[in-house]
C-alpha cells in the first residue's frame, strides 16, 4: 500500500544527504591534497588543497543552516528534528535542541575547525600546508560522524536527515503512518527541560568551541614534528592557544555559573563528572601553553610540550567520549545517550594518541639536548614545576571521573567516590595551593638566573601584605580548616605578588600585563571560590529543636525546612513567608518572601521565586531561584512540593490560636499576619452597633500587618450592657482569616482580653525549601573577568607581536 | 640527577598515591544481602522501588526523612531510610542507587541518584490532537 503523505519536505533530506557526501568527500579530498603538497614540492599541491577545504568548509555550513532552518519549521518528518524540538519550544532554545543532539555537537565542533582552518590558511604561512594537513584530517574524522551508511554491517557516522517514517523501520508501522496527512498530528518529542535555560544556550556552545582551538595548537606541534622544526612552530601557534584556552575557560565557568543559577545542588563547583571531562583538557592545555612559553624563551623541556599539547587535544576528544558515550551514566546530572558512536569516536581518539606517541618517539633522538641542568632560581624551573602540578591535578580528575571506564575495561566493580566535594577537594585544594605560590612568585623571577636577595626583596610586600588581609580575614569568618587558611593566603599572594608586578615592574606597560593580569584573575577566582564555599551558611535549618532525627544520626541533616503557606520562619537574619503559588504555563512558581525585622516592623527585603518546570515526557525540573547582593546572595530551592493544588474546603472553620490578655502596644502573632493592639478606647467607631445611653462600650483597635505590610483594622468591641451584663461584638477580617473576640477586663491592671482564631484551611499549602547564603561569591565572578580580560590582552599581544617580525 | 628528575619523581610518586587515593575513597556497588552483612559500611545499592509498598514522606514531623521500600537487584526488599527530603518525581524512578549504610534492619541512605525513563530514551513518535497544537 502507497501512501502519498501531504505536507512533507523531502528537498531538506536530499540536499542535506547530497552535502552530507560532498563535505565528507571534500575534507577527504583537501587531506590528500595538503598531503601531497607537504611531501612533494609540486607547488599545484596547495591550491587543490585549499580548494577542498573551502569546499568542505561550505558544505559543512550549509549543513548547519539547513539543520537550523528545519528545526525552527518543525520539519518533524526527520528524526533529529523530531527528537529535538517540539511545537511548544520557545525560539530561543533553537541552538540548544540543535546540540542536544550529538549530530548537532558534531556540527558545531565541525564549525569551530573549518573557522579556524580557514583563517589558518590565510595566516599560516610556510605552515598551511602540514597543518591543514592536520585540519583536514580531523575534518575527514568528524565529516565520517555524519555519514550514517553502513559499511560491514557496521554504521558509520549518524545523519541527522534520516526520516522517521522511511529510515526507522520501528517506527513505520505505527498507526500513525497509515495517515496520508499524519504530519498534522505529529509533534515533537521537545528539548529535555533540564536544558530549557539561558546558560544551557551559551556554555556547551562555548565549550565546544573551546574544544576546536585544541586543534590548532595540536596541528602546529605535528607540523613542527613533521618538519623537524621544534622551536619555530610555537610562534605561530601561540595567539591560538592563548584564545582557546580563555574561550575553554569561559565555557568552563560558564558551566559553574550554571549549576550555581539553575541546579539544585547549591553552589558553583560540585565536579561533576561532565565538567570535569572539560576542565580536565583546560588544565593540561594551560600547563602546555606554559611549556610554550620556556621553550620559545630557552629553547627547553621539548618533549614534555609536546607531549601535552598533543594530550590536550586527546583529552577533549576523551571528553567527548565521556560525554557522549553514556558511559557516565548515572554519575552525572549531564549523561547523554549513546548514539552508537562511541566506537568510532574512540577510534578517532586511539588513531591521534597513536600518531602522537609514534611521532614524539620517533623525533626523540633528533631534540636538541641541555646538558647543564636548570639553575633553582630561575622563572623556566617554576614554570616547568608549575605545568607537572597541572598536569597531576588533572591526572587525578580525570582518574577519578573515569572510574566507570575503568570499570567498563577491567570488569571491576568500583563505586564513584560517595561525597565527590571532599573526594576532589582533599586532592585540589593543596595542588591549588602549591599552584598559586608558584603564580605569584615565579613572576617575580627572570629567565635563566636571578639574584635570590633582589628575588626575596621583591615579593616581600605581597608575603607581608597577604599574611595581614589572611589573619583578618580568616578571623572575620572564623576559618579554622588549615587548608582554607593556607588556600586563603596564597590567593591572596598571588593577587598581590602579580599586582605588585604590574605596578612595579611593568609600570602598567601592556606589553606583557596580559598574563600578569590573568594571573590576578585566577588568584581571584579562587578567592572568591574559597569565601563563598567555605563560610557558605544553610539558613533553612530547623529551628523549631523537634524532631531531629535520632536514627542514622551522622546522616541526619537539617538542611531543609517546611514552611507552610503563609507561616513565617526565622532564617538566619530574615523572617521568610511561604506566599503561595502561581501557575503560568508549565511553570509553577512558589513566591517566597523575605523580610527584614527592624525594631518591631518588618520589611520586605526581596521575594525570591523557586519554580517547578512540568514536563510530562521527560520528568518535572523544578530550579532555584537566587538574591545577588554586592556583598552575599541568598539562594532559595524548593526541595519538595506536592504539585497537584488543592482547593481550601468552603466551609470556614475556626480554631482558636491566642488566648490571653494584653495591655496597649502588644504583639500578637497570627499565621499569615502580626496583630498590634494599637489602642483601647471608650466608645465605639461602628455606628451599625445600636447603643443606650446607659451601655459602655470599650474598642480595643487592633492593627493587623499582613506580610506585604499592609495594614488592616480589626476592631472588637466589648460591651457593657446597661452595666449589668456583657456583650462582646466579634470584629472579623475575611481577608486575613481571622476572627477576635474581646471578651475581658482586668481591673486591675487594665489589660484585656483577647481570644484569636483563624480559619481553618482544610490542607495549607506547603514547600520543603532550602535556603543558603553564599558570602562575596562576587569576588569569584569579578576574578572570571579579570581573567578573561588578561588572556584577551596577552592574545592581543601575541598577534601583534607576530604581526611585527 | 638533575633537578627536572628529582621533581618529576615526585609527581609521579603523587600520582601513585592518587590512584590508591581515588580506590580507597570509593566505594563498591552491592546488594542489600552484602551491605546487611557489613553492618555500618558504606555502599552504593542498585535497585528498584517496590511499587505495592506505601512511601511515608511526613515532612511536618520531618523534611529530611523519606521511608519507602526497594528491592534490589536479587530482589531482596530492605525498608530504606533517606535522609533527605522526598526527591520530585520519585514516584517516576525506574532504577534507584543508594548510597549509605545498613542500620539494624533499615538501610539508611544519605543520597539517592534515580534513573527515571524517557529522559534521554527515545520514545515513539505519537500523535496529538491538532488543536492542541499552537500556531507558530
Amino acid at each position: 500500500m502507497d501512501i502519498n503523505y501531504v505536507g512533507e519536505h523531502l528537498w531538506a533530506g536530499t540536499l542535506g544527504n547530497l552535502l552530507v557526501i560532498l563535505s565528507f568527500i571534500a575534507a577527504l579530498f583537501a587531506l590528500v591534497s595538503y598531503y601531497k603538497a607537504s611531501t612533494t614540492s609540486d607547488s599545484s599541491w596547495r591550491p587543490l588543497g585549499r580548494l577542498g577545504f573551502r569546499l568542505h568548509s561550505l558544505a559543512t555550513i550549509m549543513i548547519f543552516g539547513l539543520l537550523l532552518f528545519m528545526l525552527a519549521n518543525h520539519y518533524f518528518e526527520y528524526h533529529f528534528i523530531w527528537q529535538h524540538t517540539s511545537n511548544d519550544m520557545p525560539m530561543k532554545f533553537l541552538m540548544s535542541s540543535f546540540w542536544e543532539g550529538q549530530e548537532g555537537s558534531f556540527l558545531l565542533w565541525s564549525f569551530g575547525h573549518i573557522a579556524l582552518g580557514n583563517m589558518l590558511i590565510w595566516t599560516a604561512g610556510k605552515w598551511e600546508n602540514k597543518v591543514m594537513t592536520v585540519f583536514s584530517s580531523v575534518q575527514v574524522f568528524m565529516s565520517s560522524m555524519l555519514l550514517g551508511v553502513f559499511i560491514l554491517e557496521h554504521r558509520i557516522g549518524s545523519n541527522p536527515f534520516t526520516s522517521l517514517l522511511r529510515d526507522h523501520p520501528d517506527f513505520a508501522r505505527l498507526p500513525l503512518f497509515n495517515s496520508a496527512t499524519y504530519l498534522e498530528f505529529l509533534d515533537g518529542r521537545g528539548l529535555n527541560p533540564l536544558l530549557q535555560n539561558y546558560w544551557m544556550i551559551i556554555h556547551p556552545p562555548t565549550v565546544l568551541i573551546g574544544y576546536s582551538f585544541a586543534l590548532t595548537p595540536f596541528a602546529f606541534a605535528i607540523a613542527g614534528l613533521w618538519k623537524k622544526d621544534y622551536h619555530g612552530w610555537i610562534k605561530p601557534a601561540l595567539p591560538w592557544t592563548y584564545a582557546g584556552i580563555g574561550v575553554l575557560g569561559v565555557g568552563v565557568l560558564m558551566g559553574g555559573a550554571w549549576a550555581y543559577e539553575a541546579l539544585s545542588f547549591g553552589g558553583f563547583w560540585a565536579w561533576d563528572p561532565v565538567e570535569n571531562a572539560s576542565l580536565v583538557p583546560w588544565l593540561i592545555w594551560v600547563g602546555g601553553a606554559h611549556l610554550m612559553l620556556i621553550n620559545k624563551n630557552k629553547g627547553t623541556s621539548l618533549v614534555a610540550t609536546f607531549s601535552l599539547i598533543c594530550l590536550t587535544f586527546i583529552l577533549v576528544l576523551y571528553s567527548t567520549f565521556l560525554t557522549r558515550s553514556g558511559v557516565l551514566g548515572e554519575t552525572s546530572v549531564h549523561a547523554f545517550s549513546d548514539l552508537g558512536m562511541s566506537g568510532q569516536l574512540l577510534l578517532y581518539l586511539f588513531a591521534y594518541l597513536i600518531m602522537s606517541i609514534a611521532l614524539i618517539a620517533y623525533r626523540w633522538k633528533d631534540f636538541p639536548k641541555t646538558k647543564d641542568d636548570e639553575a633553582l632560581w630561575s622563572r623556566e624551573f617554576w614554570i616547568f614545576v608549575g605545568a607537572l602540578i597541572l598536569t597531576i591535578s588533572a591526572f587525578q580528575i580525570a582518574f577519578s571521573t573515569s572510574i566507570p571506564v575503568i570499570n567498563k575495561v577491567f570488569g571491576s566493580n568500583l563505586a564513584p567516590p560517595a561525597d565527590p566535594v571532599a573526594h576532589y577537594n582533599s586532592w585540589q585544594i593543596p595542588f591549588g595551593i602549591v599552584l598559586l605560590v608558584l603564580i605569584g612568585f615565579t613572576m617575580h623571577l627572570k629567565f635563566k638566573k636571578t639574584d635570590f636577595k633582589k628575588f626575596l626583596k621583591s615579593i616581600s610586600l605581597a608575603l607581608a601584605l597577604a599574611l595581614i588581609l589572611t589573619l583578618g580575614i580568616g578571623y572575620a569568618l572564623q576559618l579554622g580548616n588549615i587548608y582554607y587558611l593556607l588556600m586563603l593566603f596564597t590567593s591572596q599572594f598571588a593577587v598581590l605578588a602579580n599586582a605588585d608586578y604590574l605596578i612595579r615592574v611593568l609600570k602598567g606597560k601592556s606589553q606583557k600585563a596580559g598574563s600578569t593580569i590573568a594571573h590576578i584573575g585566577f588568584g581571584t577566582i579562587m578567592l572568591g571560590a574559597l569565601i563563598s564555599m567555605s563560610a557558605s551558611e544553610v539558613i533553612s535549618t530547623n529551628t523549631s529543636g523537634v524532631d531531629v532525627e535520632q536514627l542514622g544520626d551522622e546522616y541526619s541533616n537539617n538542611e531543609n525546612i517546611l514552611l507552610m503557606e503563609n507561616d513565617t520562619l526565622p532564617m538566619g537574619e530574615y523572617h521568610v513567608v511561604y506566599r503561595g503559588r502561581e501557575k503560568e504555563g508549565i511553570y509553577i512558581r512558589f513566591l517566597v518572601d523575605y523580610y527584614l525585622k527592624e525594631g518591631n516592623t518588618y520589611n520586605k527585603s526581596f521575594t525570591l521565586t523557586p519554580f517547578v518546570q512540568l514536563n510530562e515526557r521527560m520528568g518535572n525540573v523544578p530550579e532555584p531561584d537566587t538574591k545577588h547582593f554586592l556583598i552575599n546572595d541568598v539562594f532559595t530551592h524548593v526541595t519538595y512540593a506536592t504539585l497537584e493544588i488543592e482547593k481550601p474546603s468552603d466551609k470556614e472553620d475556626y480554631k482558636e490560636i491566642e488566648k490571653d490578655f494584653y495591655t496597649q502596644g502588644d504583639t500578637i502573632f497570627a499565621s499569615n499576619a502580626i496583630l498590634v493592639l494599637e489602642k483601647i478606647y471608650r466608645g465605639i467607631s461602628d455606628t451599625t452597633i445600636e447603643m443606650t445611653e446607659k451601655d459602655i462600650a470599650i474598642t480595643a483597635r487592633i492593627r493587623a500587618i499582613d506580610f506585604n505590610t499592609k495594614s488592616h483594622f480589626i476592631s472588637p468591641v466589648f460591651v457593657l450592657k446597661e452595666a449589668s451584663y456583657i456583650e462582646p461584638i466579634e470584629a472579623l477580617n475575611d481577608q486575613l482569616g481571622l476572627k477576635i473576640l474581646f471578651d475581658k477586663i482586668d481591673t486591675e491592671t487594665g489589660k484585656v482580653q483577647l481570644t484569636v482564631s483563624e480559619t481553618k484551611v482544610a490542607k495549607k499549602d506547603f514547600v520543603i525549601l532550602k535556603a543558603i547564603k553564599f558570602p562575596f561569591i562576587n569576588v569569584l565572578w569579578l576574578g572570571c573577568i579579570i581573567m578573561m580580560i588578561g588572556t584577551a590582552l596577552a592574545v592581543y599581544t601575541r598577534v601583534i607581536a607576530n604581526r611585527r617580525s | 640527577m638533575k633537578k627536572t628528575h628529582i621533581i618529576l619523581i615526585v609527581i609521579i610518586a603523587v600520582a601513585i598515591a592518587a590512584i590508591v587515593g581515588s580506590i580507597s575513597d570509593s566505594s563498591t556497588y552491592a546488594d542489600f544481602d552484602e551491605a546487611f552483612s557489613n553492618v555500618g559500611e558504606e555502599y552504593h545499592v542498585v535497585g528498584k522501588l517496590n511499587r505495592d509498598r506505601p512511601t511515608i514522606y511526613n515532612p511536618k514531623k520531618n523534611a529530611d526523612k523519606f521511608v519507602f521500600y526497594m528491592l534490589d537487584n536479587n530482589g531482596i526488599e530492605r525498608q530504606v531510610d533517606l535522609m533527605k527530603s522526598k526527591p520530585q518525581d520519585f514516584e517516576r524512578s525506574e532504577q534507584i542507587v543508594l548510597i549509605g549504610k545498613a542500620v539494624d534492619d533499615k538501610f539508611v541512605a544519605r543520597d539517592i541518584l534515580m534513573k527515571c525513563p524517557s529522559k534521554y530514551e527515545d520514545g515513539t513518535p505519537q500523535g496529538v490532537n491538532p488543536e492542541n497544537i499552537p500556531k507558530a
